[in-house]
């Protein structure tokens, strides 16, 4: 579906009137990064929990699971969506993709995965679209054979309220900091654990202002101190996932050591502090 | 990133904006509903049906008022026309692929017994002994053992996608006959997944097991164990050219080293020539190979094939017009280039045709099955007066004087079915002549569905033309009743090349025509009187030579062949323009043609090509269209203040080149939200458009703060939708436009 205007109110409103019989996921596609090995997971429990509530109504004995869902590979997550039941089968997971054109989604991996999803037996896609370019996406097999488009031209005009949350503000602050309204968005949908941690550097950050950061060895003492990492590889993938969403940055200090500091004003990380704890 | 929030419990329909959900990259909306009704589910595992929305929900409003007269009485039998649909498709679809079928079970035969000689070739090295069966490492004799035989499958065709299916079925067809068979595609032999990706996808399809370590030894033990060994393992490959190089260099030297302990016969797909195999692989990888080269018949073979079998022959009894033909064969020639998108095309006029045509469902039912009691009874949720005053009401129909009852209705679609047979007849008659000069069957098919040039055939028909025909009527009469034929279409091309052809290929076309003409008496006698003219006259000119070689000169017999072969081919051309101006009646000329032909072009295009470029931009500048306001009714393309934000903002930037400064950009916006004459507020007071989103407030009173906050967030919406590009440190005061016109 494409045409100006989010069309993310109207097709909820469709999936949760319409599609009412079938599963129904929904992936927003308009955030910044999206982990669609996840995803695949959740939609094979999805269906793994369908197949069972429809085993109960039919004489159909269904093959025990071996392996949990989360450890499987693609593939084999793929080929279990793919797979067809023997007896007649209308049902399905319903997939509605908000902006599958989206930043989060733009890198061809994701897209090939998408595709794979769409052109599996049991699942159907219905997905936004709402840059001019978005046809760039795909490839011709994966439009003629794995999503198998069908356009729909809904201009709505309604305001892009969520869509736009993460662009910066053209007449607010430049480009290269990040306000503290985005940064709160951003921790909100990272995990409790990964908030504690910011929440020290932010912290030390607020008590130390002539410091210029945190370094790395303090915060990984701290963390350790309070639970919330048990090894230095965890507080890794923490940093890390902070400076994708450019949380946090790194520098070097005057004696040499490299530390972390957070790119905002200290009212900023005030107010920021606020809104994580409310 | 969080997992997914639990699934929510209450299925009310409320649109939901729920912050959390929101910045979850993903969740579950709902899961089923418990209370599941007992419809009835169709047979096949491939349904869709078709999900039946209440009116309420919110359609496109420059289609609500109509939609809403038309569907109002039928909107609950859609589902069953849909059923419909979903038989008529699969009629069409299994065509399709038995006539692919077909055409490639030559060369899947050759493939095959090349495969066994190959195998043959294999096991004459010998088989390794036990102990080299079970070492963990590959086993060479010498240099000939190392070389992996390589069918090089030439598809002649750029459009990869076309060719899935074909190597699918390659697969399928070797694994019939007991062989190991492995499906790769060029995604497998990626720079990124490296020489583990194709061994991981390998391993999956033979062994079926997925191993954190990907080894060949893993293939080696499979193969020698379970009386696996019977048997090669071939491996295809549908795209060389779009394999990394240096993955496929890799791949082709392993299997080299290991092919005595796993006689692996590699099938590579080509779409060039053969000399993309030396561009893509290195001269000491080319050594290991032995290859072997198939073709596969060519896309316009098989886009003929499919006209001819779907389109042309009475396969469902569905029918395309004559613009949506010319649209679908536009976009296959000019822009996709795939044979999988004209089906695909072909399924939505289908589908398109039986949602919004309610007699469609009479294809079904009386095409196929001739049972004019059919129509009285069930009728798809029509009542019978309805659907007669609908039959007779459509502009197909012309007469006023027949009774409007089933019978007239029966007697009217039997004639179309006729005449449409005779048309086909035709049609195929003329691709049998266009063949010689390599016309396709698409284009003349096209042609032949004109309705312009049809009424013109038609009425010069009517005129008298019932006589015998093999006699030319005069030159000034063929002129007239011909014109159409004058264009210089592709009709009119063959026609002119059956008056060129010798005698030989003159009989080969007759004979075709004569297979093809048996349901239409006067036009096959007379193929059958030219066909034994024909062969009388080369019999005669036979003898003739036999007997008056020695007697006249060379030359002169040659003369009366000739002479005599022209006459006949003559003949043949003057037959074919009497079979295309008698029996060539296009459908859309034809009363009733609307239940079997979809005629939609524009809802085909809109459906099949989303233009987004160029779609997103009209919606911007255009909005009037849509929301019909009545200010801008009647201000035309002035900017109102009561416009859309990002409306105004894409009509201003029209107004700079690449580059916008901000600053005029700025300003140029608060003085269209704050311009307001006397005549602004009087009309924005009595303007009564509900589809205004707006709050009409007195522009005076609007703060610096809120317009600049509206105009940061048109910015951000022409980011999203990609109109514009964020200032750059280099040029931080001016946006960039990205997309410069329609």
């Amino acid at each position: 579906m494409y045409g100006f205007g989010s069309k993310k109110a109207l097709i909820e409103s469709f999936a949760s009137t319409a599609l009412a019989e079938y599963p129904v996921v929904v992936i927003n596609g308009y955030l910044q990064s999206i982990n669609l090995k996840q995803v695949m997971t959740a939609l094979a429990e999805v269906w793994w929990d369908q197949l069972k509530t429809r085993q109960r109504t039919s004489s159909r004995i269904l093959q025990k699971v071996q392996q949990p869902f989360n450890s499987r590979s693609v593939d084999d997550l793929l080929a279990f969506l793919d797979k067809s039941e023997a007896e007649e089968n209308d049902s399905f997971i319903c997939v509605v993709v908000h902006n599958i054109d989206g930043p989060g989604l733009r890198d061809s991996e994701s897209q090939q995965y998408l595709a794979r999803i769409a052109s599996c037996s049991n699942i159907r896609t219905i997905a936004t679209v709402d840059h001019v370019n978005a046809p760039l996406l795909w490839d011709k097999k994966m439009v003629h054979t794995q999503f198998n488009w069908y356009w729909y031209h809904v201009p709505t005009y309604a305001p892009y309220k969520v869509e736009g949350i993460f662009f910066p503000l053209i007449l607010a602050h430049s480009n290269t900091s990040q306000s503290a309204k985005t940064a709160a968005i951003v921790l909100q949908s990272l995990t409790p654990n990964a908030q504690s941690v910011f929440k020290i550097l932010a912290e030390y950050q607020r008590s130390h202002p002539e410091e210029e950061g945190m370094p790395f060895d303090n915060l990984y003492t701290i963390s350790r101190e309070r639970f919330l990492v048990s090894s230095q590889v965890t507080l890794n993938s923490h940093l890390t996932e902070f400076k994708d969403h450019e949380l946090v940055k790194t520098r070097r200090r005057s004696d040499g050591q490299d530390c972390l500091y957070i790119p905002l004003t200290n009212d900023s990380l005030e107010k920021l502090l606020s809104e994580i704890n409310q | 990133m969080t997992t997914a929030a639990a699934a929510t419990d209450s299925p009310t329909p409320v649109a939901p904006d729920i912050t959390e959900n929101n910045l979850q990259p993903f969740f579950v909306l709902h899961q089923a509903s418990s209370q599941k009704s007992n419809k009835k589910s169709s047979r096949t595992a491939k349904t869709r049906r078709r999900i039946d929305l209440s009116p309420s929900l919110t359609k496109s409003v420059e289609n609500l008022e109509v939609e809403k007269a038309d569907e109002g009485v039928d909107h609950g039998y859609v589902n069953k026309r849909m059923e419909a649909f979903e038989s008529v498709w699969s009629k069409m679809e299994s065509t399709i692929k038995d006539v692919l079928r077909n055409l490639n079970i030559g060369v899947f035969n050759e493939i095959q017994r090349w495969v066994h000689e190959s195998f043959n070739t294999i096991k004459s090295f010998g088989t390794p002994s036990f102990p080299e069966a079970t070492q963990p490492f590959p086993v060479v004799k010498d240099a000939t053992s190392k070389q992996v035989f390589t069918g090089l499958v030439l598809t002649k065709n750029m459009e990869f996608v076309d060719d899935l299916l074909t190597f699918e079925e390659l697969g399928l067809h070797l694994k019939s006959q007991g062989y190991h068979v492995a499906n790769l595609s060029s995604l497998d032999f990626s720079v990124k997944n490296g020489i583990g990706g194709c061994l991981r996808s390998l391993l999956r399809q033979l062994v079926m097991v997925t191993l954190d370590a990907h080894d060949i030894s893993v293939l080696a033990t499979w193969y020698r164990e379970q009386g696996n060994c019977n048997n090669p393992v071939v491996i295809i490959i549908d795209d060389l050219e779009r394999c990394c190089g240096k993955v496929l260099s890799d791949f082709i030297i392993m299997l080299s080293e290991w092919v005595f302990k796993i006689p692996v016969i590699l099938i590579m797909g080509v779409a060039t020539t053969l000399d993309a195999l030396r561009n893509t692989l290195p001269s000491n990888v080319l050594h290991h190979l032995c290859p072997c080269k198939f073709i596969l018949g060519s896309p316009s073979e098989r886009m003929d094939a499919i006209v001819k079998a779907v389109l042309v022959k009475q396969c469902s009894g569905f029918r395309i017009g004559h613009k949506v033909a010319v649209f679908m064969r536009n976009y296959f020639v000019s822009q996709d280039g795939t044979i999988t998108s004209f089906i695909r095309a072909l399924k939505i006029a289908c589908a398109q045709h039986f949602s919004m045509e309610p007699l469609s469902f009479i294809l079904l039912r009386f095409l196929l099955e001739e049972d004019s009691q059919v129509l009285q009874g069930e009728n798809y949720g029509l009542p019978p007066e309805v659907l007669l005053e609908r039959a007779f009401d459509l502009p197909s129909y012309r007469n006023k004087i027949a009774e409007r009852n089933f019978d007239t209705l029966f007697h009217g679609l039997s004639e179309l079915k006729k005449l449409q047979n005779q048309w086909s007849t035709v049609l195929l008659c003329m691709h049998e002549a266009g063949k010689c000069d390599k016309i396709q069957l698409l284009d003349l098919f096209c042609e032949a569905l004109d309705p312009e040039s049809g009424i013109l055939r038609v009425s010069d028909t009517r005129k008298g033309l019932q006589k015998d025909s093999t006699v030319s009527p005069s030159n000034k009469d063929m002129h007239k009743k011909y014109a159409s034929l004058q264009k210089g279409g592709f009709i009119c091309q063959a026609i002119r090349k059956v008056r060129d052809l010798p005698a030989m290929q003159l009989c080969t076309l007759l004979k075709g025509w004569e297979k093809h003409t048996v349901d239409i008496p006067e036009i096959h006698d007379k193929v059958k009187e030219l066909l034994s003219l024909v062969k009388f006259e080369d019999s005669k000119s036979l003898k003739r030579d036999l007997i008056e070689m020695s007697k006249r000169p060379a030359s002169w017999s040659h003369l009366n062949l000739e002479k005599d072969s022209k006459a006949a081919s003559e003949k043949a051309a003057r037959l074919a323009e009497f079979m295309v101006g008698k029996y060539m009646q296009p459908l859309e000329c034809i009363a009733f043609h609307e239940v079997v032909c979809f005629k939609n072009v524009d809802k085909l295009q809109a459906a099949l090509i989303g233009d987004p470029r160029r779609r997103i931009q009209v919606d911007l500048l255009e909005f009037h269209n849509i929301i019909q306001c009545s200010c801008c009714r009647r201000h035309g393309n002035t900017l109102l203040p009561s416009m859309h934000d990002s409306s105004i903002m894409h009509t201003l930037a029209q107004e700079h080149g690449d580059l916008i400064n901000l600053h005029d950009w700025y300003q140029s916006f608060k003085m269209v939200i704050l311009s307001s004459s006397d005549k602004g507020k009087h009309r924005l007071k009595h303007s009564p458009s509900p589809k205004k989103r707006k709050v009409t407030t007195e522009p005076a009173k609007l703060s610096e703060a809120a317009i600049q906050a509206r105009f940061c967030k048109a910015v951000t919406e022409l980011q999203i939708t990609g109109i514009i590009r964020m200032p750059s440190k280099r040029r931080p005061d001016y946006a960039q436009r990205v997309v410069l016109g329609l």
